[in-house]
């Protein structure tokens, strides 16, 4: 199956600073969950950012289906397909939930389509439903995630990228996460993740990568990477105990 | 008494409607890009000079002269933009940089009206400038009546503009978060060119309504930078409606102290709040502390 994201030997970092990914690489499957994992200042969100255009690439290629994407503003790589909520969830803390969602459809130009896939997104998370006319910013830290999720759905992207939707959310929140993701992945949309919690990230996910240093060190299956005695050592640490 | 004081609370708020059109274009550049324009007296001062030209040359009423001082503006704000913000907006060093930017460009833009004009006074006399609406005892100058309502106007079409166009949308979404604005597929380059020329004009508009209200010269623009100053902060830094709510409430006590105390106290007012509120409120009126850095 040809991969439906590459990621080849990137080099990014801020500004003149030091490089944060040392020749990163990913390679994203269509219609897979899959999860990052590494530890504290490994560099997933630089990746993501990387991948996004949020932050440009010193060296190295990134690919949406072949085509390359790594020289795209933000706003024309969202157009490409690839839709992203950042760790701190990026939302319009002064606008409504409603118009949070709006502004998920700002490329849709055509107001009655924009409608419908508000009012389907609404229907489909009954939480933001009810509290559609409430600003973004009064809402508690799950229903952020919840809005934040929703609103990348709106232009129905080919691939969904979270960076950490657990944090700070509660157990059963996170299981609801979870749920949602895997409602995307089998209604046709691909997943990718990045995880603090390796073990609940892993067994949610269909495949997994292990970034330290700015380097991918393993990439496989999750289910083998949760088993994989060096990672177990490395990287889950007491939690896989 | 009751009189003068319904007549000192109209011309403060008629005044206050002119100090929120200055402050509003200035609060959206703010929001948008960070940029404290330090430059946007002047601006305001070039737009007085539009209207002032036009109407020495071919007696143009100043309000009509309005949209061009506006249009002129606007060109003067897209150049500018690219010729000096666009490419500092990647530094590091960005917002320390901006106000060294935007205080020379109001040197050089304050040098560059002296020689071609003089710092002579100037002032344009429509009829209505001398003309004032009496009833009973109230006296409410045309000049001010006509500037403060057609301020509130054109803030009526920017707040519309801001809250039911698509592209006012993107503004109000980048100024909120940046980030977020541009992953919602919003080319926030253009929303900074565009919203900073859209910021300059407005200045213009301004300064339009400033030929015939007071007279003007260029260095005058130094006086307002603090006035301007305190409205954008006691609004909390790039909030569109505190920035406006606090220029009538200023412009109005102002206006008090001014009548009780005299004019220079009028002006020490704006300075005054300013002052109190960095110590007591430095989120401003409508600002909130936890939100943004
Ligand atoms: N805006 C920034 N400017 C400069 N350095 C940064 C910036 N953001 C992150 N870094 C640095 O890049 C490195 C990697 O950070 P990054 O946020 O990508 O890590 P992470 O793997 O997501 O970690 P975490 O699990 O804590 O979220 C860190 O050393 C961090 O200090
Ligand atoms: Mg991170």
């Amino acid at each position: 199956m040809p991969e439906l994201l590459e990621v080849r030997n990137v080099v990014a970092g801020y500004g003149s600073g030091p490089a944060i990914l040392n020749g990163a690489d990913l390679h994203v499957s269509p219609g897979e969950i899959q999860c990052i994992i590494g530890p504290n200042g490994a560099g997933k969100s630089t990746l993501m950012k990387a991948i996004t255009g949020l932050l440009p690439i010193r060296s190295g290629e990134i690919r949406l289906m072949g085509e390359r994407i790594d020289r795209l503003r933000p706003d024309q790589i969202l157009q490409k397909g690839i839709a992203f909520v950042p760790q701190e969830r990026a939302l319009f803390p002064r606008m409504s939930v409603r118009e949070n969602l709006r502004m998920g459809g700002y490329t849709i130009r055509d107001e009655r389509e924009l409608k419908r896939r508000i009012d389907d997104v609404l229907h489909r998370f009954p939480i933001l439903s009810e509290r559609a006319s409430q600003h973004a910013g009064t809402m508690s830290g799950g229903q952020q995630q919840m809005l934040a999720m929703a609103r990348t759905l709106i232009v129905r992207p080919k691939i969904v990228m979270l960076d950490e939707p657990s944090l700070g959310l509660a157990p059963m929140i996170v299981q609801q996460m979870f749920d949602i993701m895997r409602q995307l992945r089998d209604s046709g949309m691909t997943v990718l993740l990045v995880e603090q919690n390796a073990v609940v990230g892993l067994k949610n996910a269909d495949r997994g990568t292990v970034l330290d240093l700015g380097r991918t060190l393993f990439s496989g299956p999750a289910r083998d990477i949760l088993k994989d005695p060096r990672v177990r050592e490395l990287y889950l640490g007491k939690a896989a105990a | 008494m009751l009189a003068s004081t319904l007549q000192v609370l109209i011309l403060g708020l008629a005044l206050g409607g002119v100090y929120a059109l200055m402050a509003s274009g200035l609060t959206l550049i703010f929001g948008v890009m960070r940029i404290v324009n330090l430059a946007h007296p002047i601006m305001i001062i070039a737009g007085a000079f539009v209207a002032y030209w036009l109407f020495r040359l071919y007696g143009l009423d100043p309000i009509l002269a309005m949209p061009i001082a506006a249009s002129v503006l606007f060109v003067i704000g897209v150049v500018l933009y690219k010729l000096v913000f666009e490419k500092e907006a990647a530094s590091a060093k960005y917002s320390e940089m901006t106000v060294l930017l935007t205080f020379a460009v109001a040197l050089c833009a304050d040098g560059l009206l002296g020689a071609l004009f003089s710092n002579t006074q100037r002032v344009t006399t429509p009829a209505y400038a001398t003309d004032a609406f009496i009833f009973g005892t109230v006296f409410i100058p045309k000049g001010q009546a006509y500037a403060g309502a057609i301020s509130l106007l054109v803030i009526g079409a920017l707040l519309a503009f801001l809250n039911f166009s698509r592209f006012g949308t993107a503004i109000r979404a980048t100024t909120q978060n940046r980030a977020a604005a541009q992953l919602m597929g919003v080319n926030v380059g253009r929303v900074s060119l565009i919203t900073f020329g859209i910021g300059i004009a407005l200045a213009g508009a301004a300064g339009a309504l400033v030929s015939f209200l007071f007279s003007f010269f260029p260095a005058k623009h130094w006086e307002w930078i603090a006035i301007l100053m305190s409205l954008v902060v006691l609004g909390g830094m790039g909030k569109l409606m505190g920035a406006i709510l606090s220029a009538f409430l200023l412009s109005v006590i102002a206006a008090f102290v001014g009548t009780y105390f005299g004019s220079t106290w009028s002006t020490m007012t704006f300075f005054l709040a300013l002052f109190v509120i960095l110590l007591v409120r430095p989120q401003g009126l409508l600002g909130d502390r936890q939100e943004e850095a």
